[in-house]
């Protein structure tokens, strides 16, 4: 039987609001409250209650068929928890079905794995411990932010306590080989990696409402037809998507929400298919083989590598000043500037900034909050130099040796 | 076609935009005939073929030139008429006239203008002179096409194609709207703009912006309005970065006119004054807003830190684009606003309004709306102090610029020829 593993990412920012650079030193509220408040509500109504709600409804009904997992970002938890509880109980709901795995992930969505250690650690660390106080879980799959993914990062994950690794089936690193088989880490073999099967992924977030494609109008049967047309000697079948998908990136009016229940529940039926979470994998598999990846990957256009939040010299320069102030960071005892400074962190704000396909781009479509990825980059800018000063005017005495890790309630 | 002006004596972007569009029909084998009404024969020494007038059978009146390799032509019909001006500036020009600030220049057998005082009479008699040699011009001379520039040239135009039976274009590079604002609008010039929009087989605008005016506010068929937007000619010139101040330089360099927003480029640069006094503000040019912006920058006691240039041309503008670190383009209204691509191509970072017809070509420049003088204060900042935003401007903008090449809008308006001389 073979194996499928789907798992839902569920990631959305704070948005900076307009911050002039006369606001530096003066006023340090950098979030969009208002717009923050009406963009997940929006999603909410569209995606996350009705998803949620009809997830539930099949779990009960195939309670021993259906396994899904879930990564959250810590910032859209909070998000949920000020503005639409009612989606955090759904999530909550799904958990405790024991059929849903959340995974480990950044805390704000934050590229720090391209950074360094320790502000990758931090991320990590912190969204544990929000896991567990929302939760209750303890994850041992890790979902980094876009799948992004090295052979330094697996090691670095493997050593907090880490055994499966979510990233890209990304074609430049598996070279002839299969995503549809499990890899293992080639320094710390013991550190799996499942590989999302991106073509059959983006059948659905990209094309099931594309008409000009040849095989819409896309349904369930035809999706499985796909999966049937990999080789049989293929155990697995990775199936990654941004939980939007259902409702957002295609609206309800599409049939997207039919698609996925007819999908999930063929699947449940079948006598082929077996769901699984990502931590079942390593109790049923062996890894086949080694998987390098020397350089980071990603999950984003074709290229699957980094240049979407870091290709440009304004995205170079935002992410190099902003990881300058780590050392501030670990020594400042200004709560809210430390947040900001990691919610700094979130992709979104250095997608803003891309200029990679420059004007036209489906997250700029999605948050029309900028006019231009200049303006993204002043207003960026302008925030990062006032948190820098915050940070700058709280730092503890180094006698006081503080925790290296901030408390996850801010 | 009929135009008012061509380098290197010109008022607004409309010569060096008749320049760059002659220049880039004449590389797709269209002849061109430009009828202008005082040429001062220094016309583009480079291309600029000055012939005799005595072996051209017109009237005596008119000098012939020819440019572009045979390709284009000058006739000259003396006038001390500066296009691409409403009546105000007018006005102050005969002003200035009259008072001697201004020689008028006079030699060989040209005809001289005696202003009297009724000015507005003066202006639409020119109208109609120019019309009548225009009339004249068409029955002597082989053409396909009529097209004329801006409004003062329509009557021209018309006469050409009342005579030869040719189709018209008329080419809208400013409406009466952008150079007055909604409530002060010239009944006679709105007037002779519709006139001509409304005689003409196809309208050209030099923006979707315009085009939009042209088709709401004249109530033009929209099927025969065209945009056609302005393309930069390459100077290939490399201008020299430098200057004399240690401090940052921001530049305003257009008309100091309504139409041109000079208040809100004053009242950012207080904003950016108040949070960093090390930046230096330059207004280049003149006009009619002159004493109110003088004023103004004295009322804001920033006068240590705002420097007035007066009019400036040629390499002074090439010097100023070299010592500045970013220019400035609040327009209220502008058609089209040629001058940031010229920054631009000097490597300088631009801040334009959203309500110029330049904002729709470019993608490398920060466009606010020219009210909202905290997002301009704001991008201004933005560049002197993030320099890899500076740097990227530079390389990006350049690039940018280097693709809008009038070779391409001859193209497009080859185009409409076409289809214009189909029957």
């Amino acid at each position: 039987m073979r194996k499928i593993c789907i798992h839902f990412q569920v990631i959305q920012p704070h948005l900076l609001r307009t911050y002039r650079f006369f606001d530096i030193n003066q006023n340090h509220n950098y979030f969009d409250d208002y717009q923050n408040n009406y963009l997940i509500n929006r999603l909410a109504n569209r995606c996350y209650i009705p998803a949620n709600k009809m997830l539930l409804e099949l779990i009960q009904k195939h309670k021993d068929r259906l396994f899904l997992s879930f990564s959250i970002s810590g910032s859209t938890i909070k998000l949920f928890q000020d503005y639409c509880p009612e989606v955090l109980e759904g999530f909550k709901a799904l958990v405790a079905t024991g059929n849903v795995e959340i995974t480990g992930s950044t805390y704000t969505h934050s590229l720090a794995s391209l950074n360094n250690k320790t502000s990758f650690m931090e991320q990590v660390k912190l969204q544990e411990n929000y896991l567990k106080d929302v939760f209750q879980v303890l994850p041992k799959t890790f979902c980094n932010t876009e799948l992004i993914y090295s052979d330094e990062i697996g090691e670095w994950l493997y050593e907090a306590g880490y055994n499966v690794v979510l990233t890209e089936g990304a074609r430049h690193l598996l070279g002839w080989k299969s995503p549809s088989f499990l890899y293992c880490n080639p320094y710390e073999t013991e550190l799996k990696l499942v590989l999302r099967n991106y073509q059959l992924c983006d059948d659905v977030t990209l094309r099931f409402n594309d008409t000009g494609w040849d095989q819409y109008p896309l349904t369930a049967e035809k999706f499985i037809g796909f999966m049937k047309s990999i080789p049989t000697e293929a155990q697995l079948l990775n199936l990654f998507w941004d939980y939007e998908t259902m409702g957002v990136l295609q609206p309800e009016e599409t049939g997207i929400f039919n698609f996925y229940k007819a999908f999930l529940e063929q699947i449940c039926v079948s006598d082929e298919y077996q769901l699984i979470t990502p931590q079942c994998i390593t109790e049923l598999e062996i890894p086949s083989s080694t998987l390098h990846a020397p350089w980071a990957i990603s999950c984003s256009g074709d290229e699957k590598d980094t240049n979407e939040w870091l290709g440009n010299e304004l995205q170079q320069e935002a992410f190099e000043q902003l990881f300058k102030l780590e050392e501030l960071y670990l020594k400042s005892d200004n709560p809210e500037a430390k947040l900001a400074w990691l919610r700094l962190q979130n992709a979104f704000h250095f997608n803003f900034m891309s200029t990679k396909w420059f004007p036209k781009q489906a997250v700029k479509k999605i948050f029309d909050v900028y006019s231009s990825p200049y303006q993204a980059f002043i207003n960026y800018m302008n925030v990062l130099n006032d948190i820098k000063i915050q940070l700058e005017s709280s730092q503890s005495e180094s006698t006081k040796q503080k925790s290296k890790y901030i408390k996850s309630e801010l | 076609m009929f135009g008012w002006e061509f380098p290197p004596h010109i008022a607004g972007g409309l010569g060096t935009a008749c320049y760059g569009l002659t220049k880039g029909l004449a590389h797709h084998n269209v002849e061109v005939l430009f009828v202008m009404p005082k040429a001062s024969q220094d016309e583009d020494q480079r291309y600029v073929n000055i012939i005799d007038a005595s072996n051209i059978e017109v009237d005596p009146r008119y000098t012939h030139l020819k440019i572009f390799d045979k390709q284009v032509s000058f006739i000259e019909v003396h006038s001390q008429m500066v296009p691409y001006i409403g009546m105000n500036e007018y006005y102050k020009i005969v002003d200035q006239l009259e008072s001697g600030l201004f020689q008028e220049e006079s030699g060989g057998k040209v005809r001289k203008y005696h202003f009297s005082g009724k000015y507005t009479e003066n202006l639409m008699t020119e109208v109609e002179e120019y019309a009548i040699v225009a009339a004249e011009i068409a029955s002597k001379y082989e053409f396909d096409i009529i097209h004329a520039h801006d409004w003062l040239t329509y009557k021209a135009g018309i006469a050409a194609q009342k005579v030869s039976g040719k189709p018209l274009v008329v080419h809208m590079h400013a409406t009466e709207y952008d150079r007055s604002g909604e409530h002060r609008i010239n009944d006679l010039v709105y007037g002779l703009e519709k006139y001509g929009m409304m005689e003409a087989d196809a309208v050209c605008a030099v923006s979707d912006l315009t085009r939009k005016t042209v088709i709401e506010k004249y109530g033009i068929p929209a099927e025969k309005v065209y945009t056609l937007h302005n393309a930069v000619e390459p100077t290939g010139k490399q201008i020299d970065r430098g200057k004399f101040v240690k401090e940052k330089i921001v530049t305003f360099l257009g008309r100091v006119t309504f139409q041109k927003g000079p208040e809100y480029f004053v009242e950012s640069a207080k904003k950016v004054l108040e949070k960093d006094p090390n930046v230096r503000f330059v207004l280049a040019g003149d006009g009619d807003l002159m004493p109110k912006v003088i004023e103004h920058v004295a009322e804001l006691g920033i006068s240590d830190r705002f420097h007035f240039t007066g009019f400036l041309k040629g390499s002074d503008i090439d010097t100023m684009f070299g010592m500045s670190d970013v220019y400035v383009m609040p327009s209220i209204s502008e058609p089209f606003g040629i001058s940031p691509l010229e920054a631009m191509s000097a490597s300088v970072p631009v801040v334009i309004s959203k309500q110029s017809g330049v904002a729709e070509v470019l993608t490398h420049a920060i466009k606010v709306d020219f009210w909202d003088v905290d997002a301009m204060a704001d991008a201004i900042y933005g560049i002197l102090h993030y320099p890899a935003l500076a740097n990227f401007f530079s390389v990006k903008g350049k690039e940018d610029v280097d693709n809008l090449k009038w070779d391409h809008v001859a193209e497009k308006l080859i185009a409409i020829y076409n289809h214009l001389r189909k029957p």
